[in-house]
């Protein structure tokens, strides 16, 4: 094994900080210049768990989203798969996995146009499929979508009914 | 540099082993960091499922640390201050074997992040800091013998 003096290490690990820096500076600076790039820090009134939403997309609260299950003009769309739907999904949801967009926005576009407010879910905090629902159906409504960003995790977790089955 | 024991050179410490090591975790940190960089908001989401940064700094980490693994994957695979370059390998690595870890305690059913897509990538699993693990002897090689395509990198030891 090659003999390596404490100097030596010392410049390494230097180096290794070097880099990192150099490239979470270079991350940053490629971020605020790109179309997709996303904001760094919190803005000033904005909720910390939107930070990643695009625009025309609101958060919406595990709490809130379950004091709107069975309001009229509410539909819940859950965005996950048919099977992880069926093992269970928020009471009265609709299943609509952004994939088949085109095919299931006819089947149900109106239940859709008519609600007043439509949530959409996926699994959890780290899933984006309700994103990409809510940015699908913001361009043919005129929202704003309304995004359970704690997704079906979050609603589990908080202890609320569960509604199993297949839809009718 | 050579490497000897007792005048033996020891094999792990051939050059064209720390050539192999460095294109393999090199490549691997390349190829992870592009569908990060391409989603960044898609890898924040990510990193908030994780639950062990605050979320004033997902964003902040989402942001940057797919450059950070692009940035040392390219270095190392080059050669490039190969040992600097192979620590920031082997945090990142071991970044992701505590962030995992943790999560897997924990009992969060998240996605690995690691290759592209994020969503139907690999379940968080043992198997995947095992992986991470493993992908720590390479960086180990590197930091012991570093090694370079670039002429005079190793020999002058300026990682």
């Amino acid at each position: 094994m090659s003999r390596t003096s404490a100097s030596e290490i010392m410049r390494a690990v230097a180096g290794a900080v070097a880099i990192v820096l150099a490239s979470a500076a270079l991350g940053v600076l490629v971020n605020h210049l790109s179309d997709r790039g996303i904001p760094v820090l919190p803005e000033p009134g904005q909720e910390r768990l939107a930070l990643a939403l695009p625009a025309g997309l609101q958060p919406l609260p595990v709490a809130e989203a379950a004091g709107l299950v069975g309001r009229a003009g509410v539909l819940f769309l859950d965005a996950r798969t048919a099977v992880d739907y069926e093992e269970g999904h928020v009471p009265g949801a609709v299943g609509f996995p952004p994939g088949s967009f085109e095919d299931r926005y006819l089947d149900l576009a109106d239940q859709i146009e008519s609600a007043s407010r439509v949530v959409a879910y996926c699994s959890g905090m780290e899933c984006s499929d309700s994103i990409e629902l809510g940015q699908r159906l913001l361009e043919v409504l005129p929202g704003p979508i309304y995004v359970m960003e704690a997704g079906w995790a979050g609603w589990k977790a908080a202890g609320y009914p569960v509604e199993v089955g297949a839809e009718p | 540099m050579t490497v000897t024991r007792a005048g033996t050179r020891v094999w792990a410490g051939h050059p064209a082993v720390g050539a192999l090591c460095r294109l393999l975790l090199g490549g691997v940190l390349i190829y992870a960091a592009f569908p990060k960089l391409l989603r960044p908001d898609e890898f924040a989401r990510l990193v908030y499922g994780y639950r062990i940064l605050h979320p004033d700094l997902v964003n902040l980490v989402g942001i940057t640390l797919p450059w950070v693994e692009l940035v040392g994957g390219a270095l190392l695979a080059v050669g490039v201050a190969p040992r600097s370059s192979a620590l920031v390998a082997a945090g990142l690595l071991g970044t992701f074997m505590v962030a995992g870890f943790l999560a897997l305690l924990r009992g969060l059913e998240v996605s690995c992040g690691c290759f592209f897509p994020f969503m139907g990538d690999h379940k968080l699993g043992w198997d995947l800091l095992v992986r991470d693990g493993l992908l720590l002897l390479p960086a180990l090689q590197v930091i012991v013998w570093p090694s370079s395509f670039l002429p005079g990198v190793c020999g002058t030891q300026h990682d």
